[in-house]
């Protein structure tokens, strides 16, 4: 009976804002508002930190993270390995729910490993699994997984929520992916309007065992919406009628949002979120490492930073961000190439550019987190050395898309470079990036290929350690990945000063367990 | 009116044909392998995958063929599935297309509204300094960008006064966008209105009624209303396509979720089937309302009524 | 809006300068336009600073003093960017029209000249097209060649032909259905003499008055691709690019706002009026 009354008072509630976020939101309503949407609700297939943070709420992982985004257990209460790194036993909590109200075990771990495998549709992330050959259902509360080789970034993937767990009841399901998501997650979905809203309910039966939150069972709100909202003003004016309590606020106004205090801004850290250059490796100019040292060198990325974030963002010099495994400023510091303008210029000298036949390049950008206004201070910077870059702007799938298609192509003597960004809980990033053939096919060579072999099945952590920062080395000396800034998109919340408890987990997963509405 | 009537059905029979065919062809007018460029943005999509998807769509056979698939497809009512999540593609649109027409409909409405009597009451006095002044305010009107108009409406209205929201779906939320659409509209139809009110006022029936002693109301409401509003009625329709186009910009300026923000994220992510059945869905609309004003033009006008 | 082709052919009537003249909107207009490519031609030698340099002033200083439109969010000079802009808007406008004008003409021409089933093959797809609705053809020629200016104005250029051709065939046909122009035809007339001497004579006042409100339809139609990230690209001093970049700003700076706003409406507005101008100057029974 009370399961009834909650649910038809949800669905009031889910019509009446429905109806417009001009109503007020009830009291144990949740808004939260992003500037876009998930791609969709099935974990695998899709990428995108919008749908990430979505999955984190209605779907469980089995190991979490902790506030420094070190692996913990979660749903699996511990592991085990062998001695050679090929066999991991995972054991489960006991009492985890579905949704559905059929209980979590090993059936539902190897039915999404299963399905990340699968023959016809494997999973977007499959690469990132690892080289798993086999998830066996020991008992129910207990599932192997065999690999092929040793793989050491496996533990931190299974923190993350790529590598979320699907009930198997949704094999069964109706529209899963779209209408349907059966987790085991703090919050279960009622409702996806696409490119409008997704409507959550707390799951009363929650427990939370690893997850950063100190809530240990359920949420203490009823519900939480996430709503879309794409102009940052928009969000913000919706921030001060009270239309809603959380959302990422325009970068420029946080001065003045910090200054009234009528509004907390809560900074995510740990987001592992790394923004960098990377080249057109393939063809002329930039498959002279001189060409992208120019570049390298043209580039002051404090200042620009500085100018479009505040003192929101900072410089970063590794190939991986602060939080992640390796990383190590002072280390990175000595050689990533430093902004010198004069080194730039003398090095464009070198390779026969000067002013009447300047080094022509596209810049690509991706959308929104004015991006686009940090690539034309960047544009300005290699003006000033006489690099005449144009600036492209597109949406993240056809950056990605665009640069290994740039990549690829190897006439023409224009270059492509691009400023792209990658949030990832492990330096196998940089396998995934850099080892032949690349996920954008972009440089490679024996040397790195063989430095990257070893950071994946290196287990002790100070040998392995040392491998990641050789890549590091390789990548900055020779220009590859030239590492910006980080954090690098949407880890700015600005937070109504009645909500309590909000909090943002490493790689800027927002925990709404907490949270608390005040009156 | 069956005649003139069939004619226009056939013609918008024909249209929407030729979109089925220009939506064929539009995937291979896109510079570079189109089934690469939607998928290479998944990290682990296989060379087997993308031939899959391929030969799904139809991409490795010859054009007619793949038309035939298409409309195969098309008459099951199968847009496909969005490359950014996979949904079905007609879903997608059906889920937003009743945002759009809410917001062109009220458009239409407040243009209509505030563009026809502006209209009349100029004819009305024609020459006069309030004709004048109400055409100048006319042209002013057409030649402000709505794009334009929207932000200043937004900055004024939603941030300034914080009389209304800012974004969401609900009625209060329409206010901005619709009077955006509608306002730069009543200007267009307002020097419609004003000038095909003054042609019919100079027309030898309307001088001899004149003549005949009858009260300028009178005058004006048997002759002048509806010989006048004719061809303000033929131009709704046109009108109306006007608006779905201005609707894409609009709903971009205040988070309106209708099938133009979805076109414009669909462009930027490269979703070629969104934009296909964007295209086809924007062209049934406007087709099927341009016949229905075309048959409420056949009502009104008694020359083709008894055609 | 009212019908264009009603503007009876021949070349220039008489009493079309005293006429335009009169006309005040047409003067208003003409000022406008003529102030406009004043600005652009002596763009550089009217901007006071570079308009593509960061931080020649301080950010977001508003209009007056030094910066007399202000500095946008990297210190750079308003009004030295909208001057630039300028140049940008006309050619947008001529290119975009000269695309519609060109291709539109020829087809018009082409079937009022041809008829037969040349006619009813040319004019029936116009027709097809011309219920697409501008915005669509054009935003679908975007998605299909991706976002760049130049892509937007050849989109919003070739979007417009149908409405240009079909205007350019009612004007011809006036003519060509004429007995003396049959008649010609018959006796064997040289088809480019008739075209040349006869037909575009006739033809090009309407022209004119579609081309001259036909820029103004081009620039508000680009600046609102440009405006949705769909046409130019940074650093241009597009003015639908820069509105939509003020949009992050419309709280600390909304004069970034107004000023780009203001700028396209009052060069739509000018060739607005200009057309309309010419409109009633070139039409002698025009009374409205």
């Amino acid at each position: 009976m009370t399961e009834m009354r909650t649910k038809s008072w949800r669905t009031a509630a889910a019509i009446g804002l429905a109806a417009g976020l001009a109503v007020p939101a009830q009291a144990a309503d949740i808004v939260w508002a992003r500037y876009g949407d998930i791609d969709t609700l099935d974990p695998h297939r899709a990428t995108s930190t919008l749908s990430l943070q979505v999955w984190s709420l209605i779907y469980d992982t089995l190991l979490a993270v902790d506030a420094d985004g070190n692996p913990v257990p979660h749903v699996a209460k511990s592991w085990t390995s062998n001695e050679a790194g090929t066999e991991y036993t995972f054991s489960l909590q006991e009492g985890v729910m579905c949704h559905d109200g059929t209980p979590l075990d090993a059936s539902d771990v190897k039915y999404t490993i299963d399905q990340a495998f699968s023959e016809t549709t494997p999973s977007v992330t499959k690469g990132s699994w690892g080289p798993i050959t086999g998830a066996e259902v020991v008992d129910p509360l207990t599932i192997k997984l065999t690999l092929d080789t040793p793989f050491v970034a496996m533990i931190p993937f299974l923190a993350d929520s790529f590598s979320s767990i699907i009930c198997d009841s949704n094999a069964d399901a109706e529209g899963f992916g779209t209408t349907t998501a059966i987790g085991s997650g703090p919050w279960k979905l009622i409702s996806w309007t696409k490119g409008d809203r997704i409507v959550l309910e707390k799951n009363a039966d929650y427990t939370n065992f690893g997850k950063l939150a100190d809530n240990p069972g359920a949420p203490y709100e009823d519900g939480l919406i996430i709503a879309v909202v794409p102009e940052p003003q928009a969000r913000y004016a919706a921030l001060t009628t009270g239309e809603v309590h959380i959302a990422e606020p325009p970068f420029d106004d946080v001065p003045a949002i910090k200054d009234s205090g009528d509004l907390n801004i809560i900074v995510a850290e740990n987001t592992g979120q790394n923004v960098f250059w990377e080249f057109a490796a393939h063809r002329p100019p930039f498959n002279d490492k001189r060409a992208r040292l120019a570049v390298a060198h043209a580039t002051d990325a404090a200042t620009a930073i500085n100018l479009i974030y505040g003192d929101l963002s900072i410089p970063e010099m590794c190939p991986v961000s602060r939080g992640v495994f390796g990383n190590d400023q002072d280390f990175c510091a000595q050689y990533r190439p430093e902004y010198d303008p004069d080194k730039s210029r003398a090095l464009l000298a070198e390779l026969g550019y000067s002013d009447d036949n300047p080094l022509e390049t596209a810049l690509l950008v991706w959308t929104g987190g004015n991006r686009q206004k940090l690539g034309e201070v960047f544009q300005a910077q290699l003006a000033e050395v006489g690099i005449k870059a144009s600036i492209e702007i597109m949406d993240i799938g056809s950056l990605n898309a665009r640069v290994r298609q740039e990549n690829e192509n190897t006439e023409g003597t224009t270059g492509s470079m691009d400023m792209m960004t990658w949030s990832w809980y492990d330096p196998d990033i940089l396998y995934a990036l850099w080892h032949t053939p690349g996920a954008y096919r972009g440089y490679t060579s024996p040397e790195l290929d063989a430095i990257l072999d070893e950071t994946r099945v290196l287990t002790d952590p100070d040998a392995r350690k040392a491998k990641v920062q050789e890549a590091f080395r390789y990548l900055l000396e020779n220009a590859i990945h030239v590492p910006l800034y980080t954090p690098g998109w949407e880890w700015v919340f600005a937070v109504r000063p009645e909500v309590e408890g909000f909090k943002v987990a490493p790689f800027v997963y927002p925990i709404f367990s907490d949270v608390k509405i005040g009156g | 009116m069956w005649r003139f009537l069939s004619t226009r059905i056939a013609m918008g029979a024909l249209t929407i044909l030729a979109t089925t065919v220009l939506v064929t062809l539009l995937i291979h007018a896109v510079p570079g392998d189109p089934v690469q460029i939607m998928y290479a943005q998944s990290q682990g999509t296989t060379p087997e995958q993308i031939e899959e998807v391929r030969r799904s769509l139809g991409l490795d056979r010859s054009i007619p063929v793949q038309y035939a698939m298409f409309m195969e497809r098309l008459l099951q009512g199968d847009l496909g599935t969005t490359i950014r999540g996979g949904q079905p593609v007609l879903d997608v649109i059906l889920q937003r297309l009743p945002n759009t027409l809410v917001l062109a409909c009220s458009a239409m409405f407040i243009a209509i509204v505030i563009g026809i009597p502006i209209g009349f009451l100029a004819a009305y006095r024609e020459g006069s300094l309030v004709d004048t002044g109400l055409m100048i305010l006319a042209i002013a009107g057409i030649s402000m960008p709505h794009f334009w108009l929207g932000l200043m409406l937004l900055f004024f209205f939603a941030l300034e006064l914080g009389w209304l929201p800012v974004s969401g779906n609900g009625p209060l939320n329409l206010i901005l966008p619709a009077l955006t659409l509608g306002l730069s509209n009543a200007a267009i139809f307002a020097r419609l209105t004003r000038s095909s009110m003054i042609d019919v006022m100079h027309q030898d029936f309307v001088q001899t009624a004149y003549a005949k002693g009858l009260p300028k109301s009178l005058v004006l409401r048997r002759h002048v209303l509806r010989a006048g509003f004719l061809p303000v009625v033929t131009m709704m329709g046109l009108q109306f396509a006007f608006m779905m186009g201005g609707a894409i910009v609009v709903e971009n300026i205040f988070s309106w979720n209708g099938v133009g923000r979805m076109a414009v994220e669909a462009i930027f992510q490269r979703d070629y089937p969104v934009i296909q059945g964007f295209i086809l869905t924007f062209s049934v609309v406007v087709v099927v309302v341009a016949i229905g004003i075309d048959a409420l033009y056949a009502v009104l006008d008694p020359r083709i009524r008894r055609a | 809006m009212t019908s264009l082709t009603d503007i009876p052919n021949g070349s220039a009537p008489p009493g079309f300068w005293r006429r335009m003249v009169r006309s005040s909107n047409g003067v208003v207009g003409l000022i406008i336009v003529l102030g406009l490519i004043f600005c652009a031609a002596f763009a550089d030698l009217l901007a006071p600073y570079n308009p593509a340099r960061m931080g020649t002033g301080g950010r977001f200083l508003p209009p007056g003093g030094k910066f007399l439109l202000g500095t946008d969010e990297f210190g750079r000079d308003m009004l030295s960017r909208i001057l630039y802009g300028s140049r940008l808007t006309l050619l947008i406008g001529a290119v975009a029209v000269g695309i519609s004008l060109t291709a539109g003409m020829l087809v018009g021409m082409v079937a009022a000249f041809r008829r037969g089933w040349v006619e009813t093959l040319l004019m029936r797809s116009t027709d097809v097209l011309f219920s697409f609705t501008e915005t669509l053809i054009a935003l679908s020629f975007v998605a299909v060649l991706g976002p760049s200016l130049q892509n937007a104005v050849i989109a919003v250029g070739v979007a417009a032909v149908p409405f240009y051709a079909r205007t350019c065939y009612s004007a011809a046909l006036v003519e060509t259905s004429k007995p003396y122009f049959e008649a010609s035809i018959a006796a064997g007339a040289a088809p480019g003499r008739l075209v040349f001497l006869h037909l575009l004579p006739n033809v090009l006042p309407t022209m004119i008055v579609v081309a001259t409100l036909g820029v103004s339809t081009a620039i508000l139609a680009a600046a609102g691709l440009s405006f949705l990230g769909l046409g130019a690209q940074p650093p241009t001093s597009e003015w639908g690019y820069m509105l939509a970049g003020s949009r992050d700003y419309i709280n600390r700076a909304p004069w970034l706002m107004t000023i780009p706003g203001l700028a396209i409406a009052i060069t739509v507005l000018g060739f607005n009026l200009l057309g309309d101008g010419l409109r009633t100057s070139l039409d002698p029974v025009e009374r409205r």
